[in-house]
Order: C-alpha cells, then structure tokens, then sequence
C-alpha cells in the first residue's frame, strides 16, 4: 500500500536536488514552484489520497472541502481557464477538447460511458485528420471536467473515471466536446471557433436504464473548414444538447433526429434497407463507427452495438469501468521455471492496479503459464 | 546511473507531463528536464530501497513471458494481489523487472 508521505518525500527530494540544477541554469526558482505545484495536482489527480505541499495549496485544499466536490473541480475547472488566456496560444492546432468523464455518482449505479473504453477507443483507431470522437457523458450530476491547456492549443484532459482514477488524456486530433460552456477564444482567431454546448443536465429522477445519455459529437477542423456532426443522442430529453459555435460552424440543434436516419443497420435482420443504402452507409458508418462512441439511443443501440462489438478487441470493458493497464515495475531477484510452473522473486515495485498506487519492497509470486 | 525503470509510473508519469508542459511554455529546456528526470529516477531508486518495507504475494496464470536486455516483461491473467492488508484482484497485469542485481 503506498503512502502518501512517500510520494511526497520523493517529490521534495528531487525538487530539492534539481533547485541547483535549475540555477546553473538560469532558471528561475518560481519555475521549479510551478513544476512541482505542476507534479503534485496531476498526483493529486490520479489519487484519491494525497495532501498538498504548499500552503496556498493546503488552503485551497481547505476551501474544498468545504464545498463538494464537484464544486471544487468546477474552481479547479475556472482556475485553469483564469490561467489560460495569460499564455500564449499559437495558432497550430486549435484543438478544444473535452472530456467529459463517466459518471461520478456514488449513489447511481449507472454507467454511463466507460471511459476506458471511450480511450480504448480513441487510442485503437488511428484519428484521422478528419475526425475523432468524444462521448460525452451526462450522469445526472454534471462534473466538470478539468483542462489543461497547453501551449500548443492542445487541451490536455483529465477525466476522472468512475473510481477516481485519472486519465491525462492528450489527443491528437481537434475534438470539441464540451459539456460546459468554455468561453476559450484563441487569440487572433482566424480559425478558431468557440464552441459552446450547452447541456441541461438531466433530472434527478432518471432511472439507471434509460439514464444514459450519451452524444458523441464531431467536430472536425480542418483548415477553413469546420463541421460538425452529432450522431444519435440517447436521451429522454433529445433536446438537450446545442452545438453553438462562433465563426465557420455551423450551430446545430437537435441533432439526433437529423442524423439517425442516415446511419442504418448493417446486420439488420429483416430490415427493409436496401442493400444500395447500406453500402453506401457503411463507409459513413465507418467512420462514424471510428467517431462515435456506445450509443445509447434507440437506433443507435440496435446499430451500433454488434459494430461496437467488433471495434473492441479486449474482453475487459465487461468487468471493468476503465481502462488501467495494470502495470508493475519492478526489479527480479530470481525467477524461477519448473515445466509451465513459474516463480518469481521481485523487489522495489510500484504497482498501478485498478487505478490505484501501490508499492511493495518485495514480491513472490506463482503461475502456471 | 539508476535505472529509468520507474518514470513509468504515476509519480514519473506526472513528472514527465509537468517537465513537457513547462518545455511547451518554454520555461525550461529539454536538457533540464532530462536531468530532473535522471535525479527523479535516482531519487525514487533510493527511495524504494531504503523506505519501502513491505510484503506483496500474487497468484494468477502466465500468459505471456519476454526476457530481452536481461529485463523480464511478464503478463499475467486473474491475478490476485495479497497483502497482509488487503486482497487485490486483476484479470490482467503486466509485469516489467529489471535486474535487481545490476551492477554483478
């Protein structure tokens, strides 16, 4: 089990080490504040557990526990921006990209999205320069989702999985999903439209099997050009989601039952499409496949899961929410092979299971390969 | 030199994202941030074997296994975890060991 004071020790000793390292360089000391504050939130983030080092950092940890915690994500979500337009934005990439995690609920049971499968995908289909796909979730309580914004215009998103875990997750393609409303001009915006979607979040009184919402949503920039392509929405409220965009785009409303006509079944069975409609679909649907996430609307269920099904290659996304690669980092004493029986000695590991941080000073294990 | 075996870890990982960040902003170059993370591995190098003490046993099936550079990378299926605290079950794990005796 990892504590906490062991991760900070580490961090003070290397923070202490560097500050030398950083002054033969001429760098400023405030720069090694920032990287540590830097270090510590994105811990912070991963944990569950963590304390602040700082103090600034601590009363800020105060203040949020008086809140809830969604509040606090939303301060960490208005810090952020606060802290955006202060830096300079180049015009590379003007990629907006949120996250919107899965649900957070403690008290519903619905799953909404796996995010691991949401990343899963994301990182499995090579994202063209045309589209990628962001689901957006809407538990019923919405949760903001933290950005980081980077230099480059690339929003560094951290969704926060139904456990806690945190995923830093830096796409490579423009995709805008926006749950809130993020007034992030660019500066010398010639290409850069805002995008703002504004979501109602959904009643309180939603049972977990028709709660789920999801509305994947595209939108591509490329050059000049911006579109938009909402896929099905599942959701008792379709109206919810509104696509507004400043500039090139183009606001788009109701954008589930626009779209639902066009996307077909492929393996429908006794379906009254033509066998000329599907093959032209399917490149669309291809693509959409690649775009879109589990659809929950009632089209969208009978369609997209049996393509869903093959998109997904691990069998993990049944048992688990996310996508953690258990990882286990270790050294080996010894290990040790009788006919298929193998042992295996280890030391000074980390481990990362389910999401969570563990370390041990020495590990044995068995397995019959 | 340590090994780099642990910058991928959510301590190095968070490390590696806040130094390319301040790279980004330009705040510092990239040969600083390559030796905060040569001092990041010999600190966390140090710390696991001096502050670290404890006992983990697993148990699972062996799906794959690669020795390649004299490091062991193993994958195991419904593996579970066990500490004297706890029980922790996996349905997969990957496993990297480096050498424990390096330097013999």
């Amino acid at each position: 089990m990892v504590e906490p004071k062991l991760y900070r020790s580490v961090i003070e000793d290397v923070i202490n080490d560097v500050r030398d390292i950083f002054l033969d360089d001429g760098v400023d000391e405030q720069v090694l504040m920032e990287l540590k504050t830097l270090w510590e939130n994105k811990l912070m983030q991963s944990r569950a557990v963590d304390g602040f080092h700082s103090e600034e950092q601590q009363l800020l940890l105060q203040v949020q526990q008086q809140h809830q915690p969604q509040q606090q994500q939303h301060h960490h979500h208005h810090h952020h921006q606060q802290a955006q337009p202060q830096q300079t934005v180049p015009q590379q990439a003007q990629t907006q990209q949120v996250l919107i995690p899965a649900s957070q609920q403690a008290a519903a049971p619905q799953v909404i999205v796996p995010d691991s499968k949401l990343i899963q995908h994301m990182n499995a289909s090579n994202m063209s320069a045309a589209a990628t796909a962001a689901t957006l979730a809407l538990p019923a309580g919405v949760t903001p989702v933290q950005q980081i914004l980077t230099n480059s215009g690339q929003l560094l998103q951290v969704v926060r999985a139904a456990n806690g875990a945190q995923y830093i997750f830096q796409p490579q393609q423009s995709v805008v999903l926006q749950q809130q409303v993020i007034p992030q001009m660019q500066p010398g915006g010639v290409q850069a439209p805002v995008i703002q979607q504004v979501l109602a979040p959904l009643p309180g009184g939603i049972s977990p099997q028709t709660g789920v919402i999801i509305q994947p949503q595209q939108i591509l920039f490329t050059g000049n050009k911006t579109q938009v392509i909402p896929t099905t929405v599942a959701a008792p409220t379709p109206a919810q989601a509104q696509i507004t965009a400043t500039g090139q785009q183009q606001p788009q409303a109701q954008p589930a039952q626009q779209q639902a006509p066009l996307v077909l079944q492929v393996d429908g069975t006794g379906d009254t499409s033509s066998e000329e409609d599907e093959d032209e679909e399917e490149d669309y649907d291809d693509d959409e496949e690649e775009d879109k996430e589990k659809d929950g609307a009632e089209d969208g269920q009978v369609e997209e899961e049996p393509l869903n099904s093959e998109d997904d290659v691990s069998d993990e996304e049944g048992q688990e929410l996310f996508d953690t690669e258990n990882v286990v980092v270790c050294q080996y004493d010894k290990i040790h092979r009788s006919k298929n029986k193998w042992k295996f000695h280890l030391k000074d590991g980390i481990m990362n299971l389910n999401g969570r941080d563990y370390i041990f000073s020495k590990a044995i294990g068995d397995a019959e390969w | 030199m340590a090994y780099q075996l642990y910058r991928n870890t959510t301590l190095g990982n968070s490390l590696q994202e806040s130094l390319d960040e301040l790279i980004q902003s330009q705040q510092i170059t990239p040969q600083l941030a390559l030796q905060v993370l040569l001092q990041f591995d010999k600190a966390i190098n140090s710390a696991l074997a001096q502050r670290v003490r404890n006992r983990v046993n697993f148990r699972g099936s062996l799906n794959t296994y690669r020795f390649c550079d004299n490091v062991w990378t193993f994958v195991l299926n419904d593996v579970e975890f066990r500490e004297v605290t706890e029980l922790i079950k996996v349905d997969k794990v990957k496993i990297v060991a480096c050498d424990g005796k390096r330097f013999f």
